[in-house]
């Protein structure tokens, strides 16, 4: 499945008109509250989270648009309030005024560097991808040699069959058979590296939790392999789908896995076992579980293991775990460590699914 | 000296995980009249049966479990001698090296020409036909090496040493005529001509490496 769009806003059209809708249903509250209770009451204070909350996703413009909107509510509803000390109202009047227009102005300016932030983290998120894609070159490059070698064997010895005396087209039937469904398995390999390496908008859609966990899984097959370790995938039956962006899940994932290998690089090779669990948590989540029994967790720093530039590895960056609980957070998800009581440790990260109660 | 030459049929050994690389090898190698026995692991060729055929071992490098690599030393312990021609899909440098170090006949880089691969088969077939002739001569010389008494050995030892019968007699403490007809019942046991061959084939009673 493609992604075609290429969206340069963080947020969708959608997320946006149902933000700003929340923003102004929040507005009507505030000015019902506001308007019957007494005047001693600051409830218009409160006005100053709109052009907060609006800073993340509305221009400039439309900010200080509803900043002037929310000081028209706040003079409209001091002139409808009846009850209270006609004394504290002006005063209560003036400092929400002043709050608001105080909030604007700092959102306003500090406004660029929010979104900076945002653009950075977005960013960093696709630098670690292809940083990540780098390292896998060399299994990536097996996964797409297997199927070339077999088109070519295959290719190769349906030429033979053809030039036998007599002609052996049943043989040649079933080589050429093969030479097509290996090119369509190089052609998917390519697909989902390609779907991996683009830099496209987050977008969220209904995955199948298994799907999702074989396809990253089939992408790093040499890889496992290669540091010869077995894994095993244990699937809850009737799990829901769930709802989040496929590429960014399956980043997460194969970040977990990465290091879960790399940890088991002073197990024996023939203990080394991956083991990935796909369950359903509190909440209706999905719980993803990447076990490994490998060098485990220093427990001083099990807290720290999540944090940018924090490192336990002689030449690692201190992206990865970072990257990953701001991808599984932005999803409305929970990442965290323990440690195994066999050895080794287990990461886990949840997802909302068709069951969670979205708040 | 009569070598057993087995002109049998050779057979194909391949060990690869990739089920579509493993069976389009199998027939790829069926074009060619060459028939072939497919593993899908390095545990799974190393339960199976040996066969009295000549042949080599087409062996995948990264395989889950027991690598290609590691098969070869798994191997070399057993004293399994069938020669392995390498396939890797992503090829390094020290790894071909340590392959070849280790004896490998070929190492090919998937996806390979189809004729190297048929190339380095027929060297392998070959070099595992001379290994097998040469493993049954060394086996007959043995045997005849088997029917030689004490003093018979002790005779051949110094024989084959270059030293004359008067110098073996002392160094025995025997009589010259003693070590004459020894030196007699041995050139007739080893079914040696000459010195030159009776020496030849000590050299080859020799262990291996």
């Amino acid at each position: 499945m493609e992604i075609a769009t290429h969206d340069p806003q963080p947020v969708s059209p959608t997320g946006k008109a149902l933000r700003l809708a929340g923003l102004f249903a929040f507005m009507a509250g505030l000015f019902i509250a506001d308007t019957l209770t007494d005047l001693e009451i600051a409830i218009g204070v409160l006005y100053v989270a709109v052009p907060l909350v609006a800073a993340s996703f509305l221009p400039a413009r439309a900010i200080l648009l509803l900043s002037s909107l929310c000081l028209g509510l706040l003079l409209t509803s001091y002139e409808l309030t009846t009850g209270g000390d006609p004394a504290a109202g002006p005063i209560n009047r003036a400092i929400s005024v002043i709050a608001v227009i105080a909030a604007t102005v700092l959102v306003l300016r500090i406004r660029p560097a929010i979104l900076a932030g945002i653009a950075a983290r977005e960013q960093l998120a696709r630098v670690a991808r292809v940083n990540m894609l780098g390292e896998l070159t060399a299994s990536i490059a097996h996964e797409v040699n297997q199927p070339l070698a077999a088109i070519a064997n295959s290719g190769n010895a349906g030429l033979r069959w053809l030039e036998a005396q007599p002609p052996n087209l049943d043989k040649a039937r079933q080589a050429l058979a093969r030479v097509v469904s290996d090119a369509e398995r190089a052609a998917s390999v390519i697909a989902r590296v390609r779907s991996l390496a683009r830099p496209v908008p987050p977008h969220r859609e209904w995955l199948n939790a298994l799907d999702t966990v074989e396809e990253i899984i089939a992408l790093i097959r040499d890889e496992l392999a290669r540091n010869q370790v077995s894994l095993s995938i244990d699937n809850m039956e009737g799990m829901p789908p769930v709802l989040a962006d496929k590429v960014q899940v399956q980043q997460v994932l194969l970040n977990l896995i990465l290091n879960a290998v790399e940890a088991m690089g002073t197990t024996p090779p023939a203990e080394r076992t991956l083991r990935i669990t796909i369950g359903v948590a509190e909440g209706g989540r999905a719980l993803f579980s990447v076990e490994d029994n490998g060098v485990g967790l220093a427990t001083d720093n099990v807290e720290k293991l999540f944090d940018a530039f924090h490192t336990t590895k002689p030449d690692g960056m201190g992206i990865g775990l970072a990257v990953t609980r701001s991808i599984v957070e932005t999803h409305g998800g929970k990442v965290w460590a323990t440690a195994n009581e066999e050895g080794g440790a287990s990461f886990h990260f949840t997802l909302p699914t068709s069951r969670t109660d979205i708040p | 000296m009569t070598a057993t030459s087995p002109a049998d049929q050779p057979l194909i050994h391949v060990v690869e995980d990739d089920r579509s690389v493993r069976d389009s090898l199998e027939d790829l190698l069926a074009s060619v009249g060459l028939p072939a026995r497919l593993f899908a692991s390095a545990a799974e060729f190393l339960r199976a049966e040996p066969v009295e055929a000549p042949g080599c071992l087409v062996l995948d490098v990264r395989m889950p479990g027991m690598s290609g690599l590691e098969l070869q030393a798994e191997m070399a312990r057993r004293g399994l001698r069938l020669p392995i021609i390498f396939i890797t899909g992503h090829g390094d440098i020290p790894m071909s090296v340590q392959a070849m170090k280790a004896g490998a006949v070929e190492f090919l880089t998937k996806p390979f020409r189809e004729q190297d691969l048929l190339d380095a088969i027929q060297k392998a077939i070959a070099l595992d036909r001379t290994q097998r002739q040469a493993d049954a001569v060394a086996d007959e010389l043995r045997r005849r090496h088997a029917t030689l008494n004490e003093g018979e050995r002790d005779v051949l030892a110094l024989v084959v040493t270059g030293l004359l019968n008067k110098q073996i007699a002392a160094r025995l403490n025997v009589s010259e005529i003693t070590v004459k007809v020894r030196r007699a019942q041995v050139m007739k046991k080893m079914q040696a001509a000459t010195l030159a061959d009776l020496i030849r084939y000590t050299d080859m009673l020799k262990p291996r490496e």
